[in-house]
Parts: structure tokens; sequence; C-alpha cells
């Protein structure tokens, strides 16, 4: 039993289909007697050069325990998958059950990303605020022609 | 010489730390230049070739 660290970068097109594409990749893990420790979907990333002509990708990332013997048949089956464009199978002392640094990275994104949303309405509601604006100068206008007054 | 980080266990997964020991065009940086020890640098530099494999880092700055 050696412990292995596969890293799958998906043709990032196939994005949607991911989960069937796990569950197959762990039904082919499990028949070749591989215990999955941990699975972690980074998923789509920019890719620091194209590969396929693509720009992005898919990772996956896969922390198992298994057989020597029964990587090949499982690099034989990868290799002929159009969908993956890219793998790695590592060899590791430990396994680790912390997640990855890219796994983190890409959770602090995900939770960037709606701020970014917010801060667009924000916007949005910046552009409306000037219309609501003259309106309500013309209320301090008043409001300060009514302290003059009573002064 | 403390210009470098080095982080308890060596990750390709961990570009930010590798990203250090990588010139602008994309070159592992020599060790006489980094000045960590022999041993580390062999970590760092099998590192960044695994994740230049993965698409992590890149070969060159020549990239389209």
């Amino acid at each position: 039993m050696n412990n292995y660290e596969t890293i799958l970068i998906i043709n990032p097109n196939l994005s949607s289909k991911v989960n069937e594409f796990k569950k197959k990749f762990e039904k082919l893990l499990a028949d070749n007697s591989f215990e999955v420790k941990k699975v972690e979907d980074i998923g789509r990333r920019q890719l620091a050069y194209s590969i396929n002509n693509h720009h992005k990708g898919h990772y996956l990332l896969y922390r198992m325990q298994g057989d020597p013997k029964n990587i090949s048949e499982i690099e034989v089956k990868i290799k002929y998958d159009e969908a993956i464009i890219r793998h790695l199978i590592l060899a590791v002392k430990e396994l680790s059950g912390e997640d990855s640094v890219l796994l983190t990275e890409a959770l602090e994104n995900k939770n960037k990303k709606p701020e970014s949303d917010d801060a667009a309405e924000e916007k949005e509601v910046k552009k409306e605020k000037p219309i609501d604006e003259s309106p309500k100068e013309e209320v301090t206008e008043e409001k300060s022609d009514d302290k003059e007054e009573d002064a | 010489m403390k210009k470098f980080q080095l982080p308890e266990n060596f990750d390709y997964k961990n570009t930010d730390i590798l990203k250090q020991f990588i010139t602008e065009t994309g070159k592992i940086v020599p060790a006489r230049v980094t000045g960590i020890s022999a041993s580390n640098q062999r970590k760092v530099t099998k590192s960044i070739k695994i994740a230049r494999f993965l698409a992590l880092l890149p070969y060159t700055d020549m990239h389209q």
C-alpha cells in the first residue's frame, strides 16, 4: 500500500459535468482497489500557459492509497480520456488531511467574488443616488431657509 | 540573506512561495543568488518543475 496524490486537469468546457466525471473516476479507482482518502474539487483556474488551446482548467486533487501495480491501469484509462487535458500521479510519503493551498485559494476567490458583486450593486445604487440627491438638495435648501427664518 | 521565505514542507501547490524562486522570465533563481542550502534548493527546484508541468507556474514569459 502506497500513498498517492493525483492531480487531474479537466477540459474547462466539461466543467459543468464534473460531478459525473468524479463519480466515473472514483469508480475506476475503486475497481483498482484504491482507497480515496480525500477529494478536492479546486474548480476552474487560469492556466499559466495554454494546453491544447485551453486557457483555463478544472483542477481535481485526489489523495489516495493503493497498490502500485494498479497505477499503470489507471494511467492507461486517463491517457485515453479526452476530458483530461493533463494529469500527474505522485507517490507521497504521507497523506495530509488538510486542505491544499490551491483549494483554500480557490475558496477565498469564491468568497471575494460575491463581494465584488456587492460592490457592483453598490455602484448601481450610487448611480441612482445622484438622481435622488437632487430633490434632497432642494429639501436641504428649504430646511436651511427655514433655519434662517427661525434665526 | 534572509530574503526568501522557506516553508516547513515544500509543496508544488504552494505557488506563492515558489514564485519567490523564479525570475520575471520564469527561470529558477540559482543557488548562489538564493543563498539557501543545497538541500532546500533541490526541493525548491523539484517543486517548481512539478508546478510548471501542472500549469501552476510558467516555463517562460513567452507563452502565448
